[in-house]
């Protein structure tokens, strides 16, 4: 039997002359994480990269807390500096991947592709510079030995590739709407242009809808949720008391520089959210740059583990929030839960969804949802239609 | 999720690549590392590019798997 490669159909359904209804068809294989039951803790860490390759480290780093936890592992500082620069180097590398091949798309212009492969493998070399061993996914912490050096040079050229595809500093034009606004309308790179286009043609609020950021530690009642969730309705789609919140850039960043007063000026369209990964590529080279200089090379060994247990982690991905649940009985996965971030942004009622009702019928509809498809980004194919 | 899927052919930065009995062809533009016949690849979202090659030890594992989660109906 084929395997199916799972994708979201939105249809846009019209009424006179503005969007009144949104259809999700999700068909994400959002239970299949049940099917890692009867295996090692390690094991599972071991294959989910391999089996959810799309933000594929921010799984395994979930899976590695989840079991810990459950677990009773406490795990050396050093590890958790070191794969928060793990998760830093994937986050941004996906949002290179939308400098480099999903905006220009936008604009009916070509990928960048050789910037892209550069972009993800000095990514990739992370791993390896601080887990010379390649156990960086190993319950309790593998074998830390930093290159100092090697990790420099990628980080270096992690930020290289990121000003060659912004064709600027990423400081500036994330530092105020002004200096956005400048840059834009230099059209230097695909990602200027396309904000130029997006101001030019007053879409800086399309898209826009109530604001409901994923609060920092995940939904209040996320861990008695997962735990009743018999049917996996609740990972299928989420909701917290009647609200389905945005996760994702935007969430995170709403108080920075560049982003708060886009924010208050245009609600949480276009704009906004854009500029929020803009502002995510800076933080990000920043926060990487910084954890470098803290690394150290001699983690004391984990504590050990027990055998039963229930354990919850949550990791700040690309797209959103991440949650992986395991519960342990005789050191082996009695049960797997996966929330991930397109089932909040992707959802029948989600920023998505609510950010399209009302928005003017017309030639560019589908076009203009492209653009939001692409700044909530979701981590499977989307097609959109409108009836 | 993805399925590791093996090399069968490649042809000017293309190849032809087999999972659970699909053919498809990708672009080998974004990998960094040489690609070879009976090599394992992971597509990117829509299948187009190859987004990462991985060990034959671990294309098996995960291989195995997803033929679970298809069993289990959870595909």
């Amino acid at each position: 039997m084929p395997f199916s490669e799972a994708r979201i159909d939105l249809t846009f359904r019209l009424a006179g002359d503005a969007v009144v209804a949104v259809r999700v068809d999700s068909s994400r294989q959002t239970q299949a994480a049940r099917s890692l039951a009867g295996r090692r803790p390690d094991q599972v860490v071991a294959m989910l990269p391999t089996v959810f390759p799309l933000c594929g480290t921010a799984q395994a780093l979930a899976g590695m807390a989840a079991i810990e936890r459950a677990s009773g592992i406490v795990v050396d500082p050093a590890h958790v500096l070191a794969r928060r620069m793990l998760l830093l180097g994937e986050t941004l590398c996906e949002h290179g991947m939308g400098l480099a091949r999903d905006w220009p798309a936008l604009l009916g212009e070509g990928p960048d592709l050789g910037s892209a492969r550069n972009l993800r493998a000095a990514a990739a070399r992370l791993k390896l510079l601080l887990y010379p061993s390649a156990y960086w996914n190993r319950p309790g912490g593998g074998a830390l030995e930093p290159d100092r050096a090697g990790l420099g040079s990628a980080v270096a050229a992690i930020g290289g590739e990121i000003a060659h595809l912004l064709a600027a500093d990423p400081e500036e034009p994330a530092a105020s709407p002004a200096a956005l606004s400048d840059w834009a309308q230099g059209g230097a790179s695909a990602a200027a242009r396309l904000f130029a286009r997006i101001f030019d043609d007053g879409l800086a609020d399309f898209g826009a809808t109530d604001f409901l950021p994923m609060p920092s530690n995940g939904p209040p009642d996320l861990a008695e949720r997962l735990e009743s969730d018999a049917d996996g309705g609740y990972v299928a789609r989420p909701a917290c008391r009647g609200r389905v919140f945005e996760t994702g850039a935007l969430a995170r960043h709403a108080g920075h520089p560049l982003v708060a007063p886009l924010l208050a000026a245009h609600g949480n369209g276009l704009a906004a959210r854009l500029a929020a990964r803009l502002a995510e590529v800076t933080e990000s080279l920043r926060d990487l740059s910084a954890l470098m200089q803290n690394l150290s090379d001699a983690p004391s060994a984990p504590t050990p583990g027990v055998a039963r247990g229930c354990g919850l982690g949550l990791v700040e991905a690309a797209r959103g929030t991440l949650v992986h649940r395991v519960e342990l009985e005789d050191g082996v996965v009695a049960k797997y839960q996966i929330l991930a971030p397109t089932e909040w942004n992707f959802h029948p009622a989600g920023a998505m969804a609510r950010g399209m009702i009302g928005v003017p019928a017309g030639p560019k509809l589908l076009d203009r949802a492209w653009m939001l498809v692409n700044a909530l980004d979701p981590c499977v194919v989307c097609t959109l239609m409108a009836e | 999720m993805a399925v590791p899927s093996r090399v069968i052919a490649i042809e000017g930065g293309f190849a032809t690549v087999e999972a659970f009995g699909v053919t498809r062809t990708c672009n080998l533009m974004l990998l960094s590392d040489p690609v070879g016949i009976g090599d394992y690849l992971i597509l990117g979202a829509g299948g187009g590019f190859a987004a990462a090659k991985v060990a034959a030890a671990d294309a098996l594992v995960a291989l195995e798997y997803l033929e679970e989660v298809l069993a289990d109906g959870r595909a």
